[in-house]
């Protein structure tokens, strides 16, 4: 290319324009520049568009309660207050949960929402087994259905014991399903 | 495919034409580099609508949520920090951009007949502009956008008569606040680019109308000599052109790609993080501004006192009114450099001044070189002298005397330091703060290090 700043025929009169192979290579820039341009935005933007979309929920093991208040046998709802993140607020939240201990001090704790529906269910003490109030599903200690349109036993969710301290993941499932899928 | 359909569309909406219309724009004396920048100033403008757009998509125009919301897109957010950095260089760079613009646009006199009503909407283009800068500093909601709005709208308030009023709206209340900062977001992502995308159409327009000026040779001598026809027509006739494409076009696309390479390599290797969180009750706290401010910001330091008024508005206000009316100041027919003393003059005269303070003001800023040893030495100093029984730097200290966390940004005066160490009372009366026994060795060290006290290091 010669100077860009003197076209061949500046001191002509009238128009003046590239023709052939230069006009051609122009063209090509132009275009090349505008899809490099235009690729090095999209791309950043697209993934900024839809990264939160895809993003887990973080699961943090939260503290619910002492290994010392719980009876071996005897299910005890747990609550407890956690911090809730939605983008970039925090919010809290109280959680309820359902916690029994075996002879060996192990621990088994229920999400609280009943698999049919997704309703809160309650300890029968007399009969030992876990109600659902909204349309009758039964549970044994266990978590295991006994009766009413539950279609798999109690969701069980990831908890662990620290220097006596109880401590679990809460987790949602799917309500309806004969298996447990988290949400 | 793709030319097929353009057929087919053509045949009914007679696209051809407005394509010829649009890409055989001629230009008087050919393509050349120096005719860019109204290209380039466009394309960091869609390049910052853009970004804004996408900025907005998880930003919350609430004091509550501002700050998180911009943390949550600088570190939760892929390509988050990215977005925002090319939104911030980009801000930088269209200010960059627009001067040079106007400065080849005063050089080459092409705001002279018949394109001075393109100038004056120019001129307000670049107002409108600096209410984008304005509006949009206050939104990350910030120690630094906060503190540095405040002192915007107090300028405002020197405003004779209406200052007040001024003051309150702006605010929209009393104080700096939610409905600040739910205004400024609204103007500044809603009402200016609706103001500025219409200034730029008629902007557009009017180089249409009227042709672009081309080189400074001949043009209106030519004309005068020969007579007849309207300007733009005569100086059409008498020059030879090139179309706009290709070559135009294709210089504009190649400066536009490098704009965007150097705005995305800033945005992704310099981070400008954010300062704390707004804190109404901290006035401490001394803002810097952007560095196109920063003459301004040098300018305010020199004018105190019943002069102030000067600095905040009066000056301000007869800057842009006489660049606004500039084609009706300057009347000398010539478009040659040369033949254009007194323009050329004022031109440089102003530059001179806006460089050199900019140059002062970031002497100040980065007076201190980081690895300096007296820097340490001073530190040493602090901790043996005991001022931390007093003074406070990051947390750390007592609360009897001023905060020396940003020491630097505060008092970046070095001759200041020294009055001061040698005897507090006599530049801060009423002080507290003893006489310490220093010697000028230590009171210059003491003095590197509250100047190595900033924000930026």
């Amino acid at each position: 290319m010669t100077d860009p700043n003197v076209p061949p025929d500046v001191n002509e009169p009238g128009f003046y324009t590239p023709v052939g192979s230069r006009r051609k290579f122009f063209q090509w820039v132009t275009g090349a520049a505008a899809a490099v341009v235009a690729a090095g935005l999209a791309i950043p933007l697209i993934g900024y568009v839809i990264s939160p979309s895809f993003k887990r929920r973080e699961q943090v093991w939260v503290e619910i309660g002492s290994l010392a208040d719980l009876t071996v046998g005897a299910p005890k709802q747990l609550d407890y207050v956690t911090t809730i993140k939605d983008g970039w607020m925090e919010t809290t939240a109280h959680k309820a949960v359902w916690a029994i201990k075996q002879a060996d001090d192990q621990v088994t704790v229920f999400s609280p929402l009943c698999t049919h529906l997704g309703c809160g269910y309650r300890w029968d003490d007399p009969d030992r087994t876990f109600k659902c109030p909204c349309h009758g599903s039964v549970y044994d200690v266990t978590g295991k259905v006994l009766g009413g349109p539950a279609p798999r036993n109690l969701d069980i969710l990831p908890s662990k014991v620290e220097n006596g301290k109880l401590f679990v993941i809460y987790k949602e499932f799917k309500a309806g399903l004969p298996t447990s899928v988290e949400l | 495919m793709v030319s097929r359909l353009y057929e087919w569309l053509d045949s009914r909406l007679k696209l051809k034409s407005v394509e010829r219309t649009l890409l055989d724009e001629p230009i008087p004396g050919g393509a050349s580099w120096i005719y860019v920048f109204g290209s380039a100033t466009l394309f960091l403008f869609l390049l910052q609508a853009i970004t804004g757009m996408f900025l907005a998509i998880y930003y919350a125009p609430t004091p509550d949520h501002a700050y998180d919301s911009l943390q949550f897109i600088e570190n939760q957010v892929t390509f988050g920090a990215f977005v925002r950095g090319l939104h911030h260089w980009g801000a930088s760079g269209m200010v960059m951009v627009i001067g040079l613009h106007m400065l080849q646009t005063f050089l080459y006199g092409a705001y002279k007949p018949p394109r001075e009503v393109m100038w004056m909407v120019g001129v307000a283009l670049f107002l409108i502009v600096m209410a984008f800068a304005f509006t949009g500093y206050l939104l990350p909601w910030d120690q630094n956008a906060y503190w540095a709005t405040q002192i915007g709208i107090n300028m405002v308030g020197t405003v004779p008569v209406v200052g007040d009023l001024l003051v309150r709206v702006l605010r929209g209340g009393e104080t700096l606040g939610a409905l600040t900062l739910s205004r400024f977001f609204a103007v500044h992502v809603l009402f200016l680019p609706a103001i500025l995308v219409t200034g730029i159409a008629l902007h557009l327009f009017i180089l249409r109308r009227v042709g672009p000026a081309g080189p400074w040779q001949g043009g209106f001598e030519r004309r005068q000599r020969e007579g007849g026809g309207s300007p733009a027509i005569v100086e059409r006739r008498v020059r030879s052109s090139e179309t706009f494409y290709p070559r135009q076009v294709f210089m504009d696309a190649v400066v536009m790609l490098g704009i965007f390479v150097v705005v995305g390599a800033l945005a992704l290797t310099v981070s400008f993080p954010l300062a704390d969180k707004a804190n109404p009750s901290d006035t401490s706290f001394v803002p810097v501004p952007e560095w196109y401010f920063l003459f301004y910001y040098q300018l305010l330091k020199y004018v105190h006192g019943p002069l102030e008024p000067l600095a905040t508005w009066i000056l301000p206000a007869i800057f842009f009114l006489v660049l606004l009316f500039w084609p009706f100041i300057d009347r000398n027919p010539t478009r040659h450099p040369t033949s254009r003393p007194f323009a050329l003059g004022s031109g440089a005269l102003f530059l001179v001044i806006v460089f050199a303070l900019l140059g002062i003001s970031l002497r100040d800023l980065y007076a201190v070189p980081h690895a300096d040893p007296s820097v340490a030495h001073g530190k040493a100093l602090y901790v043996q002298f005991g001022c931390a029984g007093c003074h406070r730097i990051h947390g750390e200290g007592g609360a009897v005397g001023p905060d020396l966390s940003y020491a630097g940004d505060a008092r970046p005066d070095r001759d200041w330091h020294y009055r001061h160490f040698r005897d507090p009372q006599s530049v801060s009366p009423g002080s507290i703060m003893p006489k310490f026994p220093l010697t000028d060795r230590e009171i210059s060290d003491l003095t590197s290090y509250m100047l190595s006290l900033k924000r930026s290091a």
